[in-house]
């Protein structure tokens, strides 16, 4: 494919546009006079332990005996922190011995992993089109779509599974084919897009009707045409948006444990991590020890995916990935 | 691109092709779990799956049980999941067609499962007068809805228990009360002693308050006898009844007596149950008298040795003396062979004795061909004869809360009761109204 | 014609035959025979790929990891294709129909799958909210009379109230003033917002048993107060409280919960607009004189009011669904913690009543209608600007 005829690089410079303009941003260098001063640093400290305390209670109890992590508060593990009998990793063992953690850890992976792409390819689409396309009700199927976010999951599983294992039908005719979905990762995968979808359209659309009307304007001056300038031009800008809801919708759905369950299953074949843990933990909850070190294995995943992709977004974007 | 292009059309009409028949093929999968078939289906899926709301360790048990008795001959594979949200999951499943058999332990659920697509036991091919037989009367009776059975009884626990420190009791001089003013007169002589006679918590997050109701429960039966107590029951009888007040009352005579329950009767809403019987195992003990189901067992300290450290005394006559029980049924929401097969073999003595002696579970068999030597220890045994006994000659009774309409026995009547200990003795009325207005007409 | 304009060329060759099998090479020149037969064979091999891999797919006895590779790329690949062959297949159309048809094909998957599996239940909700507590019949509008009347409701309806307003408040307040200090920072700020973030990556489970031991309660005689706020309090030589039974705190502790969790949301998105205000406009104003405070409320602030919108929107939206909190952690009814979505959920799946918790839905379906007006007007007024 021969260059487009505006090249990101080229946004450097559009500072007209009050509207939150992508990549336009050199980053100051050592005379920078935005950065440093106490008061951010404090700030930022101050909220910073306030957020991190409650996590860190449970961290701390999760390696702590059994015993102990009844009896005493976490915080008192600080006065004999060498000492050996304060600390264990028993609980782990237990929480992962317990059995079944690799295939449901696949399982999970196997759910989580295209519930992400589907519903960002498909809201992607959707969202550049209610930004840059003029075509008739799109007010009002943008407006249904945010409205949309309010209607809680619990409502809709079950005329869902029905769908899934029956099919609808009126008086003979067909509505929706009885496609046994019921069991299969299909069906999660569209249960998850579709509880996703109206977010992801929300922010997409957001950040992509924000990005400087002139490179699409100019683009279709050229003559592209919308797939054209949606796939090559408006996708590569969007990059960060699309990271974040990556993000968002992955932790979401590696944490989620009522839709697998409904639609794949509870077996020990077919359980998904939450599952697993949440048997691991039962419902009469006072074994801290077990509950903790069991919540922390389940952070594990979505906590490297997150420190791996944070770039893309905590950092907002940085010179260097855009010239100029 | 230019490929991929030309490529895209016949591409994009096999996606929605396999789409459509690609699922076909997968009725004949063998092993496939979970595979909905509407109910009325009577081919071999090669699972049986059970939702129960029992605790991950018991379930662990049973599969256990199950692995080597049920699925080591059958050709299905029968697996039991343990479900935090039961009645969310439970009600889900069953409306969306993904259910097989459900272990309730309400017989109120069991009445409403039929709207829900339970199976009858007769239409399954079982014969009621077996049954009858196999389980005794009352149980069967329970589980009755426009002259047939949907529900096969599989558990029993036993509720009318109150545990004690053995060892320190004994120490201590106490003696095993056999009335219920035997029962005061003990609570008054721990006082006199210097410490606290009752440990008592209600706290079950958005359960909070049913161990309460047990309590009301056992007093109503040895107050107003069994047959008004089947009255209060099916509404026959108010709940702000006179005879519900009276019980109200004596069960007020512990919660209210001065000194008598370790933080005060205010407090025991936000004690959690588990955490309840912990001081009695302190030293000296914290608390003398725990009333309390038999599964309380579990959450003793791994240390303690029954009958050694704790031990246990039938709940005292007060007027008439009587037995309450809980238990769970098992419903079929789908007819097909290897659902019968299991349930069947799940109720049947094989099963149910092994269950029995395992010690990871402290289930009781309501299978009255069950030995009380199949039990792992002497408390099951012994509960579970009090248990048989009970259910043989009619006069065991099942937990109330658990027949009523579930936004009373699942509702108001725990919050009532709440509210009860939160306020006082003086409530008592108000509160037995506010639970008989809300009763669903 | 310049170099972009080729792809939308060549489908014109399309309307003539179902296109070249693509295993022999793409030249026009094929017979069409060759060429029939090419596309018959590919789309039977392709048929027979996706029936053995949906069969696959459910074969529980398979490898775990191909089983997980397979899911992964089926489920992957298949949308690109979708979507690249709707495309293919407008670009296929006369030339008058292409550019009107084409934005339904962009969001045309979307509200198919949107109108299936949300639109159809909240229509069927509506239907269940007028009948019985089986869902049918039609007992007009009793349900939503009770929804008004009983006291639990009203109880409900006035702590939602309360977490529609606290915690998008503090929630996007502390996001923004995060973000714009942390802005500052010369280092440690990648750090800094992941520690925020943290929260989000935490399952429900994890972070209602995080909470619980922090307001975890043992009144005296039952053991040593494990809790952090109850810890404090002993250690200060005071009773510990049992904090989610005690008005106010018990509302607000729960909405500490949800703030802690969604913040970091809030955080993110704010963020990446604060970085995305044009440096010139920030820097003019500076050399005007404007110290950093009034830089940040006169210039960032309005340059980033959409984003600000969004982001409130969805956190009222999440505030107003709020049900696994207040559920799992402590007793609703008995601390009197309850809202909305957790009373539907009580009424529609514990007290079997579905009338009931149909018409609560559909109560709470309505309670959106002015957020969603607040975000038309948005909608059309960034138009305009445009």
């Amino acid at each position: 494919m021969t260059a487009l005829p505006v090249e990101p690089a080229n946004l450097a410079g559009t500072g007209t546009d009050v509207g939150s303009a992508p990549p336009a941003r050199p980053k100051g260098g050592a005379g920078d006079v935005r950065k440093g001063g106490w008061f951010p640093r404090i700030a930022v400290l101050v909220v910073v332990v306030l957020w991190v305390i409650p996590t860190l209670g449970v961290l701390v109890t999760s390696f702590r005996p059994e015993e102990l992590a009844d009896s005493t508060g976490w915080w008192t593990a600080f006065g004999h922190v060498f000492d050996g009998g304060q600390w264990t990793l028993q609980n782990y063992r237990d929480a992962l011995d317990a059995g079944g953690f690799q295939n449901a850890f696949l399982n999970s992976l196997a759910v989580a992993v295209p519930a992400t792409i589907i519903p960002i390819t498909i809201a992607a689409f959707a969202a550049y089109a209610f930004s840059w396309m003029d075509f008739r009700g799109r007010y009002v199927m943008f407006v249904g779509v945010v409205g949309l976010m309010v209607v809680p999951l619990q409502m809709a599983l079950i005329p869902i599974l029905r769908l899934y294992t029956r099919g609808a039908s009126i008086g003979g005719w067909t509505l929706f084919p009885d496609f046994d979905l019921s069991g299969s990762y299909l069906g999660v995968w569209l249960a998850h897009t579709a509880f996703g979808l109206p977010l992801a359209v929300y922010l997409l659309r957001n950040y992509i009707g924000s990005l400087p009307s002139e490179i699409i304007e100019s683009a279709r001056m050229d003559g592209a045409d919308h797939f054209t300038i949606f796939w090559r031009l408006v996708v590569p800008l969007s990059v960060p948006a699309l990271a974040a809801f990556a993000i968002f919708q992955f932790l979401w759905v590696w944490n989620d444990l009522l839709i697998a369950y409904i639609f794949l299953g509870g077996t020990r074949d077919t359980r998904v991590l939450t599952i697993a843990l949440a048997n691991l933990v039962g419902s009469r909850g006072e074994n801290w020890h077990l509950l903790t070190s069991a919540a922390f294995i389940s952070m594990a995943l979505p906590l490297a995916v997150f420190f791996a992709l944070q770039r893309y977004f905590v950092r907002g974007l940085t010179a260097g990935a855009v010239k100029g | 691109m230019r490929i991929r292009r030309f490529m895209a059309i016949p591409i994009a009409v096999v996606l929605l092709a396999g789409a459509c028949g690609g699922d076909d093929d997968d009725d004949d999968a063998a092993g496939d779990d979970n595979a909905a078939t509407e109910s009325g289906g009577g081919e071999d899926t090669g699972s049986v799956n059970i939702l129960s709301a029992v605790e991950p360790e018991e379930a662990e048990v049973v599969q256990g049980v199950l692995d080597s008795t049920v699925n080591d001959d059958a050709d299905y594979t029968a697996e039991i999941e343990a479900s935090g949200d039961f009645e969310e999951q439970f009600e889900i499943r069953a409306e969306g067609g993904t259910l097989d058999i459900a272990l309730l332990p309400q017989p109120g659920q069991v009445a409403a499962a039929v709207d829900q697509g339970a199976v009858a036991l007769e239409d399954m091919g079982f014969e009621v007068d077996q049954l009858t037989d196999q389980f005794g009367d009352y149980l069967m009776s329970l589980v009755e809805v426009d002259g047939k059975h949907y529900g096969m009884p599989t558990n029993v626990n036993l509720k009318s228990m109150v545990w004690y420190p053995k060892d320190d009791f004994d120490a201590a001089g106490y003696e095993v009360p056999d009335t219920w003013d035997d029962l005061l007169a003990l609570s008054d002589q721990i006082v006199a002693d210097g410490s606290t006679p009752w440990c008592v918590g209600y706290e079950s997050e958005g359960a909070t308050g049913w161990p309460a109701t047990d309590w009301m429960e056992d007093i109503m039966l040895r107050t107003a006898g069994p047959d008004t107590y089947d009255q209060w029951v099916n509404h026959e009888i108010p709940f702000n009844d006179p005879a519900v007040l009276t019980a109200t009352e004596r069960f007020g005579e512990i919660m209210f007596g001065d000194g008598y329950v370790l933080g005060g009767a205010d407090q025991t809403p936000s004690i959690a149950f588990g955490d309840a019987p912990g001081p009695m195992f302190e030293d000296p003990p914290n608390c003398w008298l725990h009333r309390q189901a038999s599964f309380i067992n579990a959450f003793f300290p791994a240390e303690a040795e029954a009958g050694v450290d704790y031990d246990w005394f039938p709940f005292p006559e007060i007027d008439q003396q009587a037995t309450l029980i809980a238990g769970e049924f098992a419903v079929a929401f789908r007819d097909a062979p290897e659902v019968r097969d299991f349930l069947e073999q799940f109720a049947g003595e094989e099963v149910q004795c092994g269950m029995g002696g395992e010690t990871g579970s402290s289930r009781l068999s309501p299978n009255l061909d069950v030995e009380a030597d199949c039990y792992a220890n002497e408390i099951l045994a012994d509960s579970s004869e009090i248990v048989s006994a009970a259910l043989e000659d009619g006069t065991a009774r099942f937990d109330a809360s658990d027949q009523m309409p579930p936004e009373v026995g699942s509702g108001s009547f725990w919050t009532g009761m709440m509210t009860y200990m939160q306020e006082g003795p003086d409530s008592a009325e108000g509160v037995l109204g506010d639970i008989e207005a809300s009763w669903p007409t | 014609m310049t170099a972009i304009d080729e792809p939308a060329a060549e489908p014109e060759q399309a309307p003539t035959a179902p296109g070249p099998a693509p295993a022999p090479a793409p030249r026009r020149g094929l017979p069409p025979a060759l060429r029939a037969a090419g596309v018959v064979a590919v789309l039977a091999a392709a048929v027979a790929l996706l029936w053995l891999t949906f069969g696959f797919l459910r074969d529980a006895d398979a490898n775990r990891f191909v089983l997980v590779g397979v899911a992964i790329t089926v489920g992957a690949a298949g949308v690109f294709f979708l979507y690249w062959a709707m495309n293919w297949a407008v670009d296929a159309l006369p030339e008058r129909f292409r550019e009107g048809v084409r934005p339904y094909v962009f969001v045309g998957p979307a509200m198919v799958i949107l109108a299936v599996f949300l639109v159809y239940p909240v229509i069927n909700t509506i239907l269940i909210s007028l009948g019985d507590a089986q869902g049918e019949g039609f007992v007009g509008l009793d349900n939503y009379r009770f929804v008004f009347t009983d006291s639990s409701m009203l109880r409900a309806i006035r702590n939602t109230a309360g977490w529609i307003i606290i915690v998008p408040l503090v929630g996007v307040s502390v996001g923004l003033a995060f973000a714009a200090l942390t802005d500052r920072l010369r280092r440690g700020e990648a750090v800094a917002k992941s520690l925020i973030f943290l929260p989000m990556a935490i399952s429900f489970v994890g972070a209602a048993v995080v909470w619980r031991l922090v307001y975890s309660f043992r009144p005296e005689g039952f053991g040593t107060n494990i809790g952090l706020l109850n810890g404090i309090k002993s250690g200060l030589g005071m009773s510990p409280t049992p904090w989610l039974q005690q008005d106010p705190w018990n509302n607000l502790l729960l909405m500490v919960i949800m703030i802690w969790m969604q913040t970091g949301f809030a955080m993110v998105v704010l963020s990446a607009a604060i970085k995305s205000v044009p440096d010139e406009i920030i820097e003019a104003a500076r050399i005007d004189g404007a110290s950093e405070f009034q830089v940040f409320r006169r210039i960032v602030v309005p340059s980033i009011a959409p984003t600000i919108a969004v982001v409130t929107t969805y956190m009222i939206i999440n505030a107003m669904k709020v049900f696994d909190i207040v559920f799992v952690i402590g007793d609703p009814r008995t601390n009197k913690t309850e809202v909305i979505a957790e009373r539907m959920i009580q009424w529609f799946f514990i007290s079997n009543n579905d009338g009931r918790g149909g018409a609560i839905a559909v109560v709470l379906f309505l309670a959106i209608i002015p957020v969603m007006v607040w975000n038309v007007r948005r909608f059309r007024e960034q138009e305009v600007v445009r």
